[in-house]
């Protein structure tokens, strides 16, 4: 190991030897963990949609780094988008825990804040910007009507958005105050720490699944034999 | 004469002067003419919907040259013409302001004022979507805050208040937003 390098880096031992057996005809990239990484209790890797595997100790690294810089996406939906946007003023001043830089891109976010309602004309746009997010991305779900429609049990409506995206933290309130949605970013915060994500145990995306159905498709599944029962996405549609 | 009349007073004399020139021209084609408050509505006969519009637009008197607004309304107590039109006009030259109102039976179409004040697409294809009010000679009176396949018009009074009717999330929308 390098001793001028005061930080852990990929080209260091521990992943030395994974990236050099990945680097030779056919090999694929097995990171090591558990007793190939030095015998040191670690609960297993981290899992990524794709098939890659993280070992926890470099991802509780990268957790410790990623939860001091969570880049929420710029979007509101409704008016909970005036409390997030009292969370990012001087009062509330989220950028006291690196979060006031609010990315106007969805490649740029790590995150994204569901403030507010989301119509059926929305919910594809909101579904689109969540896909472009890049992994690992987490999802909070600001106030009643993100989380479950609220009031609007209407024609227009989505009834909670956690039908159609995987939600880590749901913020309940009428709007929540800037100190729920506090709150919920340090949840979201604990999860990167922990390397938690809402689709660790989905690994597929409800609205995908939903297209196809429609499309008369299986549901793509990036790793089939290992793939656990996908949680039922309930229709936007079977609300009595 | 109707009840109206005495308090016309009220009225700005610019506006005033406007409506006497349309009831000259118009006459029986203006049904009702009703004032609240300084503010002055006009009930119309849909036939006249597009002359009597051309008129308030381009006619030196009347000079309403901006169409505020343009919305439906839906009326189920009236059997005969449940649906209504109304338009909000203003005159930027005089400061006046007019409303007119046309009342509509079910299918009935009404013509278009998009040659007008271009600015009444959107609000007639809201109208459209919301009510099923049809405006002939649109250029494109397609749905406008539902979704495409969207079925029934949610803003009548008849149809359901509560549950996910209508219309679905649509996920397959890959190259249209």
């Amino acid at each position: 190991m390098n001793e001028e390098r005061p930080f852990l880096t990929v080209r260091d031992g521990l992943l030395q030897p994974a990236l050099e057996e990945a680097a030779q005809p056919g090999g694929r990239l097995c990171l090591p963990y558990g007793e190939a990484a030095g015998g040191e209790p670690m609960g297993g890797p981290v899992h990524f949609p794709g098939g890659i595997a993280m070992p926890v100790q470099i991802e509780r690294v990268l957790g410790f780094g990623r939860s001091f810089s969570f880049w929420p996406l710029l979007f509101g939906l409704a008016c909970c988008a005036i409390e997030m946007m009292a969370m990012g003023g001087s009062r509330f001043d989220i950028s006291r825990f690196g979060m006031e830089a609010m990315r106007a891109s969805p490649r740029q976010a790590d995150g994204m804040i569901i403030a507010g309602w989301c119509s059926t004309k929305m919910a594809p746009r909101v579904v689109r910007l969540y896909e472009q997010i890049p992994d690992p991305k987490w999802v909070l779900a600001m106030g009643s009507c993100a989380i479950s429609g609220n009031i609007w049990d209407t024609y227009s409506i989505v009834q909670g958005i956690d039908s159609l995206i995987p939600v880590d933290v749901y913020v309940p309130g009428c709007p929540p105050r800037p100190e729920a949605l506090w709150q919920g970013l340090e949840m979201i915060r604990d999860r990167i720490k922990q390397s938690r994500h809402a689709y660790d145990g989905l690994r597929r995306i409800p609205a995908r699944d939903l297209l196809a159905a429609s499309a008369g498709e299986e549901p793509c599944a990036p790793d089939a034999s290992s793939a656990p029962t996908p949680i039922a996405a309930p229709a936007a549609g079977t609300t009595a | 004469m109707t009840p109206g009349e005495d308090t016309l007073q009220t009225l700005p004399a610019s506006l005033m002067t406007a409506v006497e020139a349309l009831g000259s021209t118009f006459g029986e084609r203006l049904v009702e003419r009703t004032e609240f408050r300084g503010e002055l509505t006009l009930s119309v006969d849909p036939a006249a919907w597009l002359d009597i519009l051309t008129f308030c637009r381009d006619d030196g008197s009347t000079a309403f040259d901006q169409l505020d607004s343009l919305l439906g309304d839906h009326l189920p107590e009236r059997a005969e013409a449940p649906f209504a039109v109304v338009a909000h006009l203003l005159s930027h030259t005089y400061g006046h302001r007019l409303r007119v109102k046309t009342a509509l039976a079910e299918g009935q179409a009404l013509p278009s004022v998009t040659g007008l004040w271009p600015s009444a697409g959107f609000d007639e294809r809201e109208a459209w979507e919301m009510f099923g009010v049809v405006f002939a000679g649109h250029p494109d009176l397609r749905r406008l805050l539902t979704t495409d396949d969207f079925e029934g018009f949610p803003l009548r009074k008849d149809f359901p208040l509560k549950g996910t009717v209508g219309g679905r999330v649509r996920t397959d929308l890959r190259g249209k937003i």
